[in-house]
């Protein structure tokens, strides 16, 4: 109940926060993309933190949104929400595919077919015609309803309601059947399965569920920038970003993955357009002549990438169980 | 309290703008300073730097904000997104790659601040019809044609394609197919490959195998080196190799004379063109950087020095593509217009370049009216 | 003659990712962990290679005297100073740990070296031999593969006739156990960490002159690495070495018979059937997963 509440007050105040910045869409994009990769590391949670099947292709099944929404728009000229729809089912099928191979696999295993799934499609992306290959697919121009899809406004609100969607559905799993049994598999496979747990049906249950979710953030994503390529949507990179949000929240919380990606999220961006080198020059903290000015105003865009990996360690060796999981007791 | 003093004095130089034009001019730079295309990006940011650096001596001043996009197109639109509402720029040159070209080129109309795209090649950026995107380069499909145009005159019959499979690369063999066919080549054999492989053996078998009169390459730095150092190994002997761009256009491919001698290449530049200003560009290129620049670095060169030569006569935005539109220049990328031409707009109609390695240095040897060697023809190791 | 000249490259190719291959799986089999900057590691040789041909004028595969002993070192203190502090957490922290890690070194190459792709130039980088019917072998890959047998030879008699070797194997076969015997599993673990380190590091620099050398350089044969110790059985040198030829051989004939741009597919379709199909790899015993 309380849980509850709390996601309905933070969603309230989250669908108000863009009358308050002005609807500036510099900030409005990157609080798409903090929503975005908090649905995505939430989604991605059902499978990994409750049921301890750590996917490391979840990348598969955002491309699969995000391409066939692509493919049926471009040459179809199907409405977008069918077309979302469409991702869901397709997400779907390369789910049940993938579970049918890696379920049958433990540890490292797991995580190694997971990587080989997610890279034999997203080559196979690359390699055939109608997904337009290499080249990606772009899309001019968009409509539904009358929106304004160049606005930021309804991908906003569209990737609220899908973290909203992935949280209650996290909550009501966490307290039904299939939560319990997820959560014993997590434990102890085998003494799950000697209790006569079906460990297929379940695992195979919180990897649809999870899939269907980031294949409607993949649809999103696609008709939010029009553009996509495999390099954007189906790339390793992604898959790792995903986990490595929940990680550093807390994997196996409500809030892990949200609270991960409301950090990292601009953090990344900061490094990236170097705000933080250009605030420091601009108080005169740092001097924009000096040695250190020098350095942080053209190299630290070369190097943000060189930080986020320092952050990462630093947070596994000093955070393992992420930032919800110094406040948790130990079970 | 010093230090409060000091930001509180910082605060209000930050507000000096406001009050009257004393500051310069804000201009972005969107480029690939990370990431999978960041070889070429550090070329980009050379140049433009140079341009900048030049500018400023000649008292132009203008504040440059540099952003990086990591080839990533979700990244270019923030970073144009944050150089347009937060930064306040008039206008941004960039970005470096075709996807995120393509992204920013579609909302550069949204914001009304004009773009300009200094080399990413794919035709879509300025066939949309959008009013405040300009192209300084020539697009895809100029690289194979004036590749095919310069060996026309030698009658090949039959046509291989070997290229990575990127945007570029397919891109560029699909305008290279069309032009084949209006040539009447054969196509005897097709090698798309993933860059970063170690071996390329097989694929080049084959495509000896097929013993084409022409084969035609897209790579990068780094594979066409690789590729052409096997083509030699297993003794891969056509009538030429022509590589579209890029890889086959460094200095770095040049020295390996081994492999490079009497290869062609398609390039939108030289430093033996005869464009005003070309060869010193290149002399003070190389004393900064201790490297002959790419073509990259010159699109990027001129391209910032349109753009703040520009800006720097505009107030807003409107004015900027206002005067783009207008403007016509003549720098070391020759005569350049933003014109609207077969279904192009804003586009430098730029003529390429045909180069040919000699003894490791490039030659312009196509068109006659800029080159002054000729191509020799066929290829011979 | 094209299937033969196909089979030859894939060996010779081949020989290089075994390489690349063994590292990961001795890291594997003792530590238990998969190592996610092994690609980057191998980077690392390809710029010892480059700098000690630059600079001090040293022969990429005379440089290998310096490099196994330096990237052991390396290898030896990332291990004391990261990998040990998490032996025990859960498989995707060190994952992710070892992801960080590559981050790092692949993301300060860059900063130090700049993007620019070097090319290491020897008198012999482009040539090959010529035989009957148009076959031809690369001789710096001819080198590399027979370095790349001794450095087998070596390890394989190192791990089966040494002490250490013995109690590496011991700590892979089972670490509760080893450590009841009295073996000292930390200092194992750093040992197999910086044998891995030294290995990948070798192959990046046997690779070198017919590569290309880039901070990005070693992501290319991550994966490729993964595939050939979970081929070769995890822990099992010689089922690794096997392996690497194996795919190498399997992309070179997936390029000449299928087409260049699917190999790579092919090559993890071998990877999930031989999971499916033998998980305990073509090389290990049953029940060793």
């Amino acid at each position: 109940m309380k849980q509850s509440a709390i996601i309905v007050i933070i969603a309230a105040v989250a669908a108000l926060l863009p009358l308050m910045t002005g609807e500036n869409p510099y900030v409005l994009g990157v609080m798409i993309s903090v929503l975005m990769m908090a649905a995505l590391s939430s989604a991605w949670n059902i499978l990994g933190g409750y049921a301890g099947q750590y996917s490391f292709g979840h990348a598969a099944y955002f491309g699969a949104g995000a391409y066939t929404t692509m493919i049926l728009i471009s040459t179809f000229n199907v409405n977008p929400l069918v077309s979302m729809a469409a991702g869901i089912i397709i997400a779907c099928i390369i789910a049940l595919i993938t579970g049918s191979i890696v379920f049958r696999l433990r540890g490292h295993y797991f995580g190694l077919a997971s990587i080989a799934v997610a890279e034999i499609v997203r080559l196979s992306v690359l390699n055939v015609d109608f997904s337009g290959g290499a080249q990606g697919i772009l899309l001019s121009d968009l409509s539904l309803w009358g929106l304004d899809l160049n606005s930021k406004n309804p991908f906003y609100y569209g990737m609220l309601i899908v973290l909203v969607v992935t949280l209650g559905i996290t909550l009501y799993l966490r307290r039904s059947k299939t939560g319990f049994y997820l959560q014993a598999i997590r434990e102890d496979q085998d003494a799950a399965a000697s209790l006569g747990i079906n460990l297929s049906f379940y695992k195979n249950k919180a990897l649809l569920i999870s899939a269907a979710l980031t294949s409607v953030l993949g649809s999103l994503y696609a008709l939010y920038i029009r553009f996509i390529d495999t390099s954007a949507v189906l790339d390793l990179r992604l898959s790792i970003e995903i986990i490595l949000t929940a990680i550093i929240g807390g994997v196996g919380t409500l809030w892990g993955p949200v609270l991960g990606a409301v950090l990292l999220v601009p953090l990344a961006e900061m490094l990236r357009s170097n705000v933080i080198g250009e605030t420091l020059v601009k108080h005169g903290i740092v001097s924009e002549t000096s040695g250190l000015g020098l350095f942080l105003k053209d190299n630290l865009a070369h190097a943000h990438v060189l930080v986020y990996g320092i952050i990462t360690v630093l947070c596994i060796l000093f955070l393992p169980k992420g930032i919800l999981g110094l406040f948790r007791r130990t079970k | 309290m010093k230090k409060k003093l000091v930001s509180m004095v910082a605060t209000a130089m930050l507000l000096l703008p406001l009050l009257g034009h004393a500051a310069p001019i804000k201009i972005g730079f969107i480029n690939s300073i990370t990431g999978k295309e960041a070889q070429i990006g550090e070329n980009l940011t050379n140049g433009a730097a140079m341009a900048i650096e030049e500018l400023k001596a000649k008292g132009i001043q203008v504040e440059l904000i540099k952003e990086d996009d990591g080839g990533d197109p979700k990244n270019a639109l923030a970073a144009y997104e944050k150089l347009v509402t937060r930064d306040g720029v008039i206008g941004v040159v960039g970005p470096y790659t075709s996807g995120s070209a393509n992204v920013v080129a579609s909302r550069a109309d949204q914001y009304q601040v004009p773009l300009l795209v200094p080399a990413a090649a794919k035709e879509d950026i300025t066939m949309k019809g959008y009013k405040n995107v300009f192209r300084l380069n020539a697009p895809a499909n100029v690289y194979s044609s004036v590749l095919m145009s310069a060996v026309a005159a030698y009658k090949p019959k039959t046509i291989a394609y070997v290229y990575a499979a990127t945007d570029f690369g397919v891109s560029t063999v699909k305008t290279a197919q069309e032009n084949a066919a209006k040539m009447g080549l054969k196509e005897v054999a097709n090698e798309k490959y993933q860059q970063g492989q170690p071996d390329y053996r097989p694929s080049l078998a084959k495509v000896k195998a097929a013993n084409p009169d022409l084969i035609f390459l897209v790579s990068y730095d780094a594979d066409a080196i690789l590729l052409m150092r096997q083509a030699k190994e297993i003794g891969l002997t056509p009538k030429a190799f022509l590589g579209a761009g890029a890889g086959y256009t460094t200095a770095q491919f040049a020295q390996q004379t081994e492999i490079s001698n009497l290869v062609v290449s398609a390039t939108q530049w030289t430093d033996d063109v005869n464009w005003p200003g070309a060869a010193d560009f290149a002399r003070r290129y190389q004393a900064k950087y201790s490297k002959e620049p790419s073509y990259h670095a010159a699109c990027a060169y001129e391209a910032m020095k349109i753009m703040v030569v520009t800006a720097s006569k505009s107030k807003t935005p409107t004015q900027l593509r206002a005067g783009l539109k207008a403007g016509s220049w003549n720098g070391i990328l020759g005569p350049v217009k933003f014109a609207d031409y077969s279904g192009f707009t804003n586009q430098n109609n730029h003529p390429m370049l045909v180069q040919q390695i000699i003894n490791g240095k490039y030659e312009t040897v196509y068109p006659a009216q800029f080159s002054k060697k000729k191509l020799i023809y066929p290829f011979t190791r | 003659m094209f299937f033969l000249q196909s089979l030859l490259s894939g060996i010779l190719t081949g020989g290089v990712y075994a390489l690349a291959g063994i590292g990961m799986s001795l890291v594997f089999g003792v530590m238990n962990i998969s190592n996610f900057a092994h690609g980057d590691l191998m980077m690392l040789g390809m710029y010892l290679a480059y700098f000690a041909f630059t600079l001090l004028h040293i022969d990429p595969y005379l440089s290998l005297l310096l490099i196994i002993p330096t990237a052991f070192l390396f290898g030896f203190i990332i291990e004391k100073l990261f990998i040990h502090r998490i032996i025990n957490h859960p498989h995707q922290n060190q994952i992710l740990l070892t992801i960080g890690l590559g981050l790092i070194m692949s993301n300060s190459a860059l900063l130090a070296f700049t993007s620019d792709p070097k090319i290491l130039t020897t008198t012999y980088s482009s040539s090959a031999f010529h035989f009957f019917g148009g076959i031809s072998l690369s001789v710096p890959l001819l080198l590399s593969f027979v370095i790349t047998c001794g450095i087998i030879g070596v390890l394989f008699f190192f791990l089966s006739k040494s002490t250490t070797g013995l109690a590496l194997w011991a700590t892979s076969q089972n670490r509760e156990a080893a450590q009841l015997m009295g073996i000292n599993v930390a200092k194992m673990s750093a040992i197999a960490f910086g044998l891995g380190t030294a290995l990948a590091a070798t192959a990046g620099a046997l690779i070198a002159p017919t590569y290309y050398i880039h901070p990005m350089a070693g992501h290319t044969f991550l994966l490729k690495a993964f595939t050939i110790c979970v081929l070769g059985g995890l822990g099992s040198v010689i089922g690794a070495g096997v392996g690497g030829v194996i795919i190498g051989v399997v992309e070179s004939m997936a390029s000449t018979y299928l087409s260049s741009d699917w190999k790579d597919v092919v090559v993890f379709i071998i990877f999930l059937a031989v999971l499916l199909l033998r998980p305990q790899g073509l090389f290990g015993k049953k029940g060793e997963q």
